[in-house]
């Protein structure tokens, strides 16, 4: 049976809220990201891509080429908030959906022309969000997820686009093999030294070639743009592994400094395993050095959610990757292998004292917030940490690239 | 160099010194047997440089000689054999030609020379125990001990001898086991870390042996010899924790309850616990027991209610349930008792009945921090 697949995305999606709040934002050029010297665009209104503007796009660049816009920080916690009242509507409406970012839903609506029209369904859906949060919403609806979500960034703004069943590959061909989801700058440019530019040119190759060129992906490449694509609706985004790293704004070799920041996301990340009730295997450092090198060490260890082992290890890899006396440029941490599970407490090592210092702390942090007590050594890394809980099954909330 | 020997004791001695043998050695001569001929008296000997063990056999013979001879090719020859009288003959040409009842089968033997010596202990200790008191007490306490190469110590069982009585110990810091016996005791103080794979030998060869061992020991070495066979082996060197500061002693919430019950309840309460953490949540209160574990990542969940006896405060304790089958499976009583004070601090499971005359097991299993 053929699948129906709706994708929905919210327009400029920090700036419709920003422009929510403040209604004399309307029409104007609006840029939402970082803004310090580092930072990046992570949304830009309709009006300033006139210029030249796109996000990701350094703010200073962006700034440049469009003086006259009002550049806002943002604010992660209203931006959830706004998403999660768009869930809301989407959960009542639909069968089944995924909520793969901030901004774009996927629901599967499957088996539900026989009694409604699955094109006036959505169209009806789009409309009521629209009404009920303020919010622009395009949707895009095929057969399955790939062509939908082309779908919907064709239609885009504020609007909506539908694909007969069958028509998949000639709704593709014209288009640039740009707008592929997963072809990037880098293949694009690989892509284009083939002298392919369409995705119809794709289409005619045989899948043999794209895979010699660009291995596995290739493949995938190919499939997607023949509009062949099986991966599913999931509606739990389980998370595989939790981070937190940290650009500075200005390049340091303060190692006390990076310990410091170190310990604090440690900490944070440690804490938010044992609120989430999960364990770690796998602890991995980044450095980012001021030329653009980034170097990542990683270490297994037994499975734990505790402070004092995870501490040392981190310093341990700390030391380990940070060796060529440059200037730091971003220093980060990750936890993966997560299971859930609680700390299994050691014979030898932990005393009571410690463990009932863990659960004091832990319930001061539930009830006043993560920052609430920190370790006095990880006081001098403040905007370290984050207040949302990241194993609630919701994709993370990031203000995508808010720096560079 | 000739001898004649009965082909399924031959097999028999050679079968328990093959477990000394590594699957992979570094030193190639090691995947020898080493056959030491002297005339009537054939000692056999096999080691993995850490381990050396030697039996000695009644052979038909009036040679002497040493060859190394390698082992699997000859433990998979011997299998094959109904009883029947083997003749060994070694030839000039580097080669052991066996003569059996349905022909005969060459060997290429390595000189006996090679084979590395076994060490002699200087200046040992000794004290005597019942065989199978020692497999007793290797089998309650080997489960227990750790694999951690990062902490080599509590890889192996801790002996300490005394006067008063023989205590062993296992632990891998999440459980620990300790096992006394009031009825044996040496004649003074010792104590030595015994590496787990010798003792995982002497636990298959002394089940149920009414003989006696003798064991020798000094700060490096440790030598177990009975009947006509011997087992010498190098210590884990290293200082064992203070284990007796870690048992809790005050527990005032003491619950009593049927093993068998208890052991399955939790065996099939943990099929639905998560795969990896096998964590399992024992709710008290009155006189029930609460035993459930939630797999969230697969939905899976399970609760089972049983009937116990229980004083104390009401409590929630979390465990790996892999520690409490170990344990539960290990003590061979009807009844075992589980003291706790609180849920963070160790629980202790002692087996009730069923215990020899002066035979002790305290058994410790360290909880996991459930959040509340």
């Amino acid at each position: 049976m053929n699948k129906t697949i709706l994708h929905l995305d919210l327009d400029t999606f920090f700036v419709s809220v920003e422009r929510l709040i403040n209604t004399e934002l309307q029409h104007k050029p609006l840029l939402v990201g970082g803004t310090s010297d580092r930072g990046v665009v992570a949304a830009c209104s309709y009006e300033t891509r006139g210029f030249g503007v796109h996000s990701g796009m350094p703010m200073k660049m962006a700034r440049e080429l469009c003086p006259e816009a009002v550049v806002i920080r943002g604010n992660a916690g209203t931006y959830s908030k706004h998403s999660d009242m768009v869930t809301e509507i989407i959960k009542e409406q639909v069968p089944l959906f995924e909520k793969s970012s901030i901004d774009e839903f996927y629901a599967d609506l499957t088996g539900m022309d026989r009694f409604f029209g699955c094109y006036q369904y959505a169209s009806e859906l789009r409309q009521r969000i629209t009404k009920e949060t303020g919010l622009p919403i395009s949707f895009g609806l095929s057969v399955n997820k790939v062509v939908s979500k082309v779908a919907t960034n064709e239609a885009k703004p504020n609007n909506q686009l539908k694909v007969d069943f069958g028509y998949e590959k000639l709704f593709l061909a014209p288009l640039s093999i740009k707008k592929i989801p997963m072809v990037g700058d880098k293949t694009y440019q690989t892509l284009r030294n083939l002298g392919l530019r369409k995705v119809k040119t794709v289409q005619e190759m045989p899948m043999d070639l794209m895979q010699r060129v660009l291995g596995k992906n290739g493949v995938v490449i190919w499939k997607r743009s023949n509009g062949v694509d099986h991966t599913p609706v999931i509606p739990f985004c389980e998370r595989k592994s939790i981070s937190n790293e940290r650009t500075f704004d200005k390049d340091t070799i303060d190692v006390v400094k990076l310990r410091g920041i170190l310990l604090a996301m440690t900490e944070n990340l440690a804490f938010q395993l044992r609120r989430g009730e999960k364990l770690t295997a796998c602890i991995a450092v980044k450095i980012r050095y001021s030329d653009f090198n980034t170097y990542t060490k990683q270490m297994r260890i037994p499975y734990t959610s505790a402070d004092h082992i995870l501490i040392p290890k981190v310093m341990e890899l700390f030391k380990a990757l940070y060796n060529r006396r440059l200037l730091v440029r971003l220093v980060g941490i990750r936890f993966s292998h997560l299971v859930s599970g609680n700390y299994q407490i050691n014979l030898f090592d932990d005393t009571e004292e410690a463990l009932n210092l863990y659960a004091a702390m832990d319930h001061i942090r539930e009830r006043y917030g993560d920052k609430s007590v920190v370790r006095a050594s990880a006081m001098g890394a403040r905007t370290i940490g984050r207040m949302h809980n990241p194993f609630n099954g919701q994709p993370p909330i990031v203000l995508a690239h808010r720096k560079q | 160099m000739k001898f004649i020997v009965s082909s399924t004791y031959l097999l028999k001695q050679l079968q328990v010194l093959g477990g000394v043998i590594n699957n992979s050695n570094t030193l190639p001569i090691l995947d020898n047997f080493l056959f030491d001929l002297q005339q009537k008296k054939l000692t056999v000997s096999a080691s993995d440089l850490e381990t050396t063990m030697s039996t000695e056999l009644e052979v038909d013979s009036d040679n002497e000689g040493t060859i190394a001879v390698p082992a699997k090719l000859l433990l998979e020859i011997l299998k094959t054999f109904p009883e029947q009288p083997l003749t060994f003959v070694v030839e000039d040409n580097n080669t052991v030609e066996i003569s059996s009842n349905h022909g005969k089968y060459a060997l290429a033997y390595a000189d006996g020379a090679e084979f590395p010596k076994a060490v002699e202990l200087a200046s040992p200790s000794t004290t005597t125990i019942m065989g199978d008191i020692l497999a007793t007490a290797i089998n309650k306490t080997i489960f227990a001990a750790g694999n951690d190469d990062l902490r080599p110590v509590m890889s192996g069982v801790f002996f300490q001898f005394s006067p008063e009585h023989l205590t062993f110990v296992a632990t891998d810091a999440h459980k620990l086991v300790k096992y006394q016996r009031a009825d044996v005791s040496a004649s003074q103080v010792a104590e030595f870390i015994m590496p787990k794979k010798p003792l995982n030998l002497l636990k298959g060869i002394l089940a149920g042996s009414e003989s006696e061992v003798t064991i020798e020991y000094n700060d490096s070495n440790a030598k177990f010899s009975f009947e006509n066979t011997e087992l010498i082996c190098r210590l884990i060197d290293g200082k064992y924790p203070n284990y007796e500061a870690v048992i809790p002693k005050e527990n005032p919430n003491r619950l009593t309850i049927s093993r068998n019950q208890f052991l399955s309840s939790v065996r099939r309460v943990s099929i639905f616990s998560n795969k990896t953490t096998h964590q399992i949540r024992l709710k008290i209160a009155g006189a029930e027991l609460n035993i459930s574990a939630e797999d969230i990542d697969y939905s899976n969940k399970a609760e089972e209610r049983l009937t116990c006896s229980y004083q104390g405060d009401d409590m929630q304790i979390g465990f790996n349930s892999r520690f409490l089958t170990e344990m539960l499976n290990n003590l061979g009583s009807e009844e075992v008792s589980l003291e706790m004070s609180l849920p963070n601090r160790a629980g202790i499971l002692t087996p009730i009945d069923g215990l020899d005359e002066g035979e002790h097991v305290t058994m410790l299993v360290m909880p996991v921090m459930l959040n509340n």
